[in-house]
């Protein structure tokens, strides 16, 4: 099946016909052998690599990279306290960026009003205008329920999707509707709590 | 001389039933494929109605497609050929017509169950239990038919385009049968035997195998027909045949793990899916090569010439499937390129490009020689080429740039790579709309091209006389050519250092120590000795291979030989080990009553299609879904839920994330909660009552697969279920919406709020969790 020599075989015919069909022999192209044998090559190369001299498997990868996040994130919350907050919602840039987020991400349950359940006895989100607050008034005790979410409620953990910049921000046009120093009292939760399956945070 | 000539009359009547059946359900398959683009950009679509959903008609989609049209293209591409290869007529005219009418039967009742929801949950494997076995038992019917006619050739050899054939058969009856193993609950409904991991290993050997040698195979074989015959060009290399079928079938089977790269599938078993995957893109193009080369000196015939535009650009689209499949089965480009269109685009390259053209190419090339009558229009046909080749253009870039910029898109980090750049997935979504409709428009092009063959060929057939090929053949008293016993196959350098190579390399990849050396050793004394052995004795491997060609049988064992050789060393291991052991640190909880009635709701409407339930092991997928999956939270999942595309986000650990009240409302209409979400809504989940009736049965196969459920009495189960609908219902009031606990909305919410639940376990000591094994 293999005449040596390429010229003669270069359009040398096989004998046989099968309903009028006939064949070449042509060698095989040098091109096409060498991405054959690199391939095959370059799997027995990557076995070795990862099953052999096994370096971080793709869930050890994952958990270094996750705590370098983790560090990260850890070093711009340090700074965030009632007075900076304050000041932030005064900041129309912030207030700005704060309101796309919000008519991105809260919209659903609080209205674009924020007027929530109050404005529509659907929605699932309390009023967040008025100066009675479930979870606590504070700047940073809404930053808090925003973050940790409050999952009985409804509330989801935003801390993981949205970012502490963002948080801020949000956080910022909120209280961009309400005024510093202004009295705030902490309301009893409305309604017997929605016994909702627990499951862990999305974000360890 | 004592030889008798007689006269041979073909059954081409069964190739033109195949290939009209193959036109019309090409007609539907595209229809559905339309349509539910066309959902994906106008949610309205379905009009409520629950057999118009996308996660319904997408599996009648695909079975249309995959089994129906190019299923009947290959049975008259196979029958035409075979007979004139083998100079015999079909052995039998009642298993032709049994072949014929039982697959319009599968694919009737696959037509009607499919929309009512009753699937097996399995991408390309969803018909139902009493359908699979139909199925089983008309594939033999096939095989029977295809081997008694070889039994009964007039030529001995058999010839390349035979040689796929033949691997064709015997591989898809193995798949098929192996995945579909399952233990029915009700005349309609089955639970998988193999759950989480195993089953989604299964799965991908049978899915991306069905590609291989369903899509791929017997149109290679077809090609190796009807290319030289439309062309009148000898095939390129038969030395490239052998070398490219035969790294061709052992190769693919090894690739179906690169459908699970990055997922908690064990990391040895992704390696080999994406190695095989590059090492399989030589052997693709070898049949590429022998295609377009065989056409030299015939270029010039496609500025008129139809047909062999067709499979010129058939054979070019199968190239470029096969080298976007190995590039997209490397992990890095897959972490960005998996769950998006663009798995879609290339899925497309090969189906419209490559089985939809060769299709095509086939057809005017048959119809004229079967109704004996020129094509009614070969200016029409010209017109087809070119409104297919601007649809399939249209589509596939649009699914490129859609696929890329929603992979960038969801892969983006900000602030120093601390959080996601697009934290809302609909973010993603409304980007890419503008290509979602794009690819609708490029499917209606492919459509209308294929809606003008359906004309050319009515207009060519009506009023023909149908015309039945015939040959004349010499009855020979002389011996047959010496043909291969059992031995003469089994003793020979080709196979003995072919099986060698493979079982040290066996012993090399899953030894220790002292086996595994030697197995490295081994395998490459091998690979010397063999190559040694061919260099010295050329000629005897030739004249060895001749003689294989006219034994079948043997030809036919080797041929079994070397596919099932791959999915052995991969599912083995993977169904032996304990599965208890082999969870990472997490174990499943097994679902409640209600929670797997709603589980079976959430099968039932193909949610399963845009919504994964695996978060990788990619920063990405953990910011946006929460931590990865583990080996053991999908355990107990008879079917495993992994999905395969994203739609919409990644549900995994999706309990508890929302209350029940959200869940509730984005049921009734999604964009309430959700500004521009694609999904339907779903009314019928509020009216229809769960079928807890059916649970009693469910749950004791669920306890013969291992699922630990204790042994309940149908009181019991019902008891449980009206509890925890209760309580459900109860939350529901208190948020202002009122339900009643029977309805299936109250299932499904339950098995949501249950996603992602497991119990922790201690790690095994002396385990690493940091590397591999």
């Amino acid at each position: 099946m293999t005449p040596d020599d390429p010229l003669k075989a270069a359009d040398s015919l096989r004998p046989h016909r099968f309903d009028g069909i006939q064949e070449y022999d042509q060698r095989l192209p040098n091109w096409w052998l060498l991405t054959f044998y690199g391939a095959i090559a370059f799997a027995i190369g990557y076995w070795l690599l990862h099953q052999h001299f096994a370096g971080p498997s793709d869930a050890g990868r994952l958990r270094a990279e996750l705590a370098r996040i983790e560090a990260a994130k850890f070093s711009t919350v340090t700074t965030l306290d009632d007075a900076t907050l304050w000041q932030m919602s005064r900041n129309p840039v912030m207030v700005a960026a704060g309101r796309v987020t919000f008519n991105a991400t809260c919209v659903a349950c609080h209205l674009s009003s924020l007027k929530g359940k109050e404005e529509n006895p659907l929605a699932i989100g309390p009023n967040l205008t008025r100066q009675v607050w479930i979870h606590g008034g504070r700047p940073t005790e809404i930053y808090g329920t925003v973050t940790q979410g409050v999952l009985i409620k409804g509330m989801p953990t935003w801390g993981p999707v949205l970012g502490a910049r963002r948080i801020s921000e949000v956080v910022a046009y909120v209280l961009s509707y309400h005024q510093e120093g202004e009295p705030s009292g902490v309301a009893p939760s409305t309604g017997p709590a929605v016994a909702v399956p627990g499951a862990p945070p999305p974000t360890p | 001389m004592s030889d008798r000539k007689i006269t041979i009359e073909y059954n081409d009547q069964i190739v033109r039933q195949f290939m009209l059946a193959s036109i019309l359900w090409g007609v539907v398959g595209m229809l559905a494929g339309l349509l539910i683009a066309a959902e994906l950009s106008f949610w309205q679509l379905n009009f409520n109605l629950p057999w118009l959903t996308f996660g319904r008609l997408r599996p009648l989609h695909t079975n249309a497609v995959v089994f129906a049209f190019v299923g009947n293209m290959v049975f008259a591409g196979v029958y035409y050929s075979t007979q004139r290869l083998v100079k015999a007529r079909l052995a039998s005219d009642l298993l032709s017509k049994v072949h014929f009418w039982g697959w319009q039967l599968i694919i009737v009742a696959a037509a009607i169950t499919l929309p009512l929801g009753f699937t097996r949950g399995k991408e390309y494997a969803e018909l139902i239990w009493p359908i699979n076995i139909a199925v089983a038992f008309i594939w033999v019917v096939f095989a029977v038919n295809f081997f008694w006619t070889l039994q009964r050739r007039h030529e001995p050899t058999l010839y390349v385009a035979i040689w796929f054939y033949i691997a064709t058969i015997i591989t898809v009856a193995m798949l098929y049968i192996v995945n579909h193993l399952s233990i029915p609950t009700s005349f309609t409904h089955s639970y998988p035997i193999f759950g989480g991991a195993q089953d989604a290993l299964l799965e991908w050997w049978y899915g991306h195998n069905a590609v291989a040698f369903f899509l791929t195979t017997p149109v290679l074989g077809i090609m190796y027909y009807f290319l030289p015959k439309a062309s009148g060009r000898p095939v390129y290399s038969y030395r490239l045949s052998v070398v490219h079928f035969w790294s061709l079938v052992f190769v693919y089977i090894w690739a179906g793990p690169h459908h699970l790269l990055n997922t908690a599938l064990p990391g040895w078993l992704q390696t080999l899916g994406m190695t095989f995957s590059l090492m399989l893109w030589a052997p693709s193009w070898g049949g590429m090569l022998n295609g377009l080369l065989t056409l030299r000196g015939a270029w010039d015939q496609l500025r008129t010439d139809p047909v062999l535009k067709f499979f010129a650009a058939g054979v070019t689209f199968y190239g470029m499937a096969t080298f976007e499949g190995p590039l997209l089965s490397i992990k890095s480009v897959n972490a960005l390129a998996h769950y998006t269109d663009w798995i879609i685009g290339h899925v497309h390259v090969g189906t419209l490009g490559w089985n939809g053209f060769m299709a095509a190419g086939m057809f005017y090339w048959l119809t004229p020689r079967l109704w004996n009558r020129p094509l009614y229009s070969v200016a029409l046909a010209n017109l087809h080429f070119w409104l297919g080749l601007v649809g399939i253009l249209l589509y596939v870039a649009a699914m490129w740039t859609s696929g890329i910029t929603q992979g960038l898109m969801l892969n983006a980090t900000t602030d120093n790579g601390t959080v996601l750049a697009y934290p809302n997935f609909l973010d993603t979504l409304n980007t890419i709309k503008p290509m979602m409709l794009m690819r609708v428009i490029g499917g209606g092009l492919y459509l209308a091209g294929w809606l003008m063959l359906v004309y050319n060929i009515h207009r060519t057939v009506r009023g023909a006389q149908a015309v039945n090929g015939t040959v004349e053949v010499f009855e020979s008293t002389e011996p047959a050519p010496e043909r291969l016993g059992l031995a003469g196959t089994v003793f020979s350098p080709p196979v003995i250092f072919s099986v060698l190579g493979t079982l040290f390399a066996c012993a090399w990849m899953f030894g220790n120590d002292f086996l595994k050396l030697a197995g490295l050793f081994g395998t490459g004394l091998c690979v010397l000795l063999a190559w040694a052995n061919f260099e010295s004795g050329r000629r005897q491997w030739g004249v060895w291979y001749d003689r294989l060609l006219v034994s079948a049988l043997p030809f036919t064992a080797l041929t079994f030989l070397a596919v099932v050789a791959g999915g052995l060393i991969q599912i083995l291991p993977t169904i032996v080990i304990n599965t208890a052991q082999n969870v990472e640190d997490r174990r499943q909880i097994p679902y409640t009553p209600l929670e797997l009635a709603g589980r079976d709701l959430y099968i039932r409407e193909g949610c399963y299609l845009c919504h994964s339930q695996m978060i990788r092991t990619l920063v990405p997928d953990v910011l946006r879904y929460g931590d990865y999956s583990r080996l053991g939270e999908s355990i107990y999942d008879h079917p495993f839920q992994w999905g395969s595309k994203r739609n919409g986000p990644d549900l995994a650990r999706e309990g508890g994330k929302y209350p029940d009240i959200w869940h509730f409302r984005h049921f009734e209409n999604p964009r309430s909660l959700s500004v521009g979400s694609i999904m339907p809504n779903y009314p019928w989940l509020f009216t229809q009552r769960t079928d807890v009736a059916a649970l009693p049965a469910k749950i004791s196969v669920q306890r013969l697969l291992g699922v630990p459920y204790p042994d309940w009495t149908p009181a019991e189960i019902q008891a449980g279920v009206e509890a925890q609908a209760q309580t459900i219902v109860k939350g529901l009031r208190t948020e202002g919406a009122l339900t009643a606990p029977d309805r299936e909305v109250v299932a499904l919410i339950a098995y949501l709020q249950t996603l992602g639940k497991s119990e922790k376990l201690a790690p095994k000591p002396g385990a690493n969790p940091d590397h591999d094994d």
